[in-house]
């Protein structure tokens, strides 16, 4: 696998399970098509200061079921706009899963994540060794393995190039 | 060991002997459905041409395409929207249903439930034509690849069952069996996997029922849900089927992640309470709450069966004064043999506003709520600000309950009117 590896602190920790994502944003800010406006609500409820606090490559924890309800697209945009470069979450609600690895934006699977790290730890993800490393702690997690689509989905940065660099059958 | 149902559909669609859950591979999905709507389908149309270069779908049969979503249309640019899919359509030879109903109950009237075939959608409430023993997944923007190449990448998922056993008691509806099971196996309870629902209690119930139950499977995390055809379901599908298909079964010996009983017979009516799915109450709890919005439709609930009880239950009776009761038929058809039972004069008669099939009802589009209003729902869903103002709130409840909560005005125990 060619996928680089995520290198980044932990930025936030949703310890809730079956976690709507809407909520980063809010539902009254859902149809905001303007990202850099979507971005100024992002996480406003959890942390103010979360936009300030947070730099390129960083991280978010997700609880189990992660992403549960109807997502929507734009808080996960957002939060890329802030510099999020992946989630690790116990495990994922699979509509939440789908529309997001179509956007080859890294995700991992992790059950066990929550105990593995506190908030503004290093962690990686190393694709190749299928562990969710503690860089402060120097402990590490396996996380499952992706399905081939997806790797690759995610190596091609999306679902366009993916479509047009795979083969069809 | 055996095959289950949807081992069984997929490695058809494979073109193999045989595929086990786990198994990566490549399915050709035998129709590929879409609603338009903007951000999907118009997306696909222009990334079709402009990305891939493909003027025209191979195989437009296997295509189909609904417009239920902005019906009737609001605004000048939505009308464009309908327009660009009308066009698309036209060009590629793709059948168009328009102003038929939620697409989701129309492909089952049209022949998109055909027993054995592999379906594909974006939108997850395609599942419902699992009660048909077709597979039908949605695939959110992913479903590009089956509008742009013939095959689809699929990971063959595993299989939760669900046993239904005995009969419910009146006043207790197919889809509370369905909010029951997200409580006592809980919201991921399926995730990425099939759940496929049997057991002798599904006799008992109506293939229409089934179709609620079905349709709402992704709150339980599944991919889709799935039943084994019997004669009832066989005897709708077949007559209308697109394709020549075996229908499949899974076998005894089938191979599931987990198996379940649940016992229908002392089910109670259910209320989902804001603001997720995952939130099932025992009416009982919030009887007496007031309620000022109550939604009858849906692709979830919305047809005869949902007609009739919300009929009987306001025969000779009003909708409370400021209560909007909103009743709509998930199809045309359901729709016409409503009015031919008489159920739509009695529901008017009671004060109960019935228009034509939309999906716009659901999301909010049409009888949106403001701030502090609260509704009693078939709906799909009930997160935050999915009928209007985030700061509203969604009960989601059977038929009965709505309507029986639009004579009071106040959620209402069905039961005292039947």
């Amino acid at each position: 696998m060619t996928l680089k590896n995520l290198r980044g602190r932990v930025a936030f920790i949703f310890e809730e399970d079956d976690f709507d994502v809407d909520q980063i944003v809010g539902v009254k800010n859902i149809k905001i098509q303007d990202v850099d406006e979507l971005a100024s609500y992002a996480m406003k409820t959890y942390d103010p200061d979360f936009a300030k606090s947070v730099m390129p490559g960083d991280l978010i924890v997700g609880g189990h079921n992660f992403g549960y309800g109807h997502p929507h697209y734009p808080p996960m945009k957002a939060l890329r706009h802030l510099g999020i470069s992946g989630v690790i979450a116990e495990s994922f609600s699979p509509g939440y899963w789908r529309g997001e690895i179509s956007m080859g934006f890294p995700q991992a699977s992790c059950p066990g994540i929550r105990e593995l790290v506190s908030r503004w730890d290093g962690i990686e993800v190393d694709w190749q060794e299928g562990v969710v490393r503690n860089l402060t702690r120097g402990t590490e997690l396996p996380f499952e393995p992706l399905a081939r689509a997806d790797a690759q989905m995610l190596e091609a940065g999306g679902l366009v190039p993916y479509l047009k660099q795979t083969p069809a059958s | 060991m055996g095959y289950t149902i949807t081992e069984k559909i997929l490695a058809r669609a494979a073109g193999r002997d045989a595929v086990k859950a786990g198994d990566e591979i490549m399915a050709k999905p035998d129709f590929v459905l879409a609603y338009d709507f903007p951000g999907y389908t118009d997306v696909y149309f222009r990334q079709m041409k402009e990305e891939f270069g493909i003027d025209r779908v191979a195989e437009p049969e296997r295509f189909g395409i609904f417009i239920d979503h902005m019906v009737p249309v609001a605004t000048p640019k939505e009308e464009e929207l309908h327009q660009g899919t009308r066009a698309w359509c036209a060009e590629n030879g793709v059948e168009l249903f328009e102003r038929r109903g939620i697409g989701h109950q129309v492909a089952a009237e049209v022949g998109y439930a055909t027993p054995g075939a592999f379906v594909v959608h974006f939108d997850g409430h395609i599942s419902q034509l699992g009660t048909f023993g077709t597979l039908g997944i949605g695939m959110r923007r992913n479903v590009l690849e089956a509008f742009v190449r013939e095959k689809v990448s699929i990971r063959v998922p595993h299989t939760v069952r669900v046993n239904l056993h005995g009969r419910l008691q009146p006043g207790v509806m197919a889809r509370d069996v369905f909010h029951h099971m997200v409580r006592v196996l809980g919201p991921a309870s399926c995730r990425f996997q099939v759940l496929e629902l049997g057991g002798d209690g599904l006799e008992h119930l109506t293939t229409e029922g089934i179709q609620s139950i079905t349709c709402l499977a992704m709150f339980t995390g599944a991919l889709t849900a799935i039943v084994n055809p019997d004669k009832q379901r066989l005897d709708y599908a077949l007559p209308r089927a697109r394709k020549k298909l075996e229908p499949v079964y899974s076998d005894p010996d089938a191979e599931y992640t987990a198996v379940h009983d649940i016992d229908l017979s002392n089910l109670e009516p259910i209320v989902v309470v804001p603001p997720t799915p995952a939130n099932t109450r025992n009416l009982s709890e919030y009887v007496g709450l007031h309620v000022q919005n109550g939604y009858l439709g849906s692709c979830a609930s919305g047809r005869l069966e949902d007609m009739e009880i919300a009929a009987r239950i306001l025969k000779g009776r009003q909708v409370k004064s400021g209560f909007m009761l909103n009743v709509i038929p998930t199809s045309q058809e359901i729709m016409a043999e409503a009015a031919r039972r008489g159920y739509v004069s009695t529901l008017v008669e009671a004060g109960a506003f019935v228009s034509s099939s939309s999906c716009d009802y659901c999301f909010g589009r049409i009888a949106t709520m403001t701030e502090g209003q609260r509704a009693v729902s078939t709906g799909t869903l009930n997160v935050k600000g999915r009928m209007g103002s985030p700061d509203s709130e969604i009960y989601l409840c059977n038929a009965a309950t709505v309507a029986a909560s639009a004579i009071e005005g106040r959620i209402a125990d069905p039961r005292k009117y039947l």
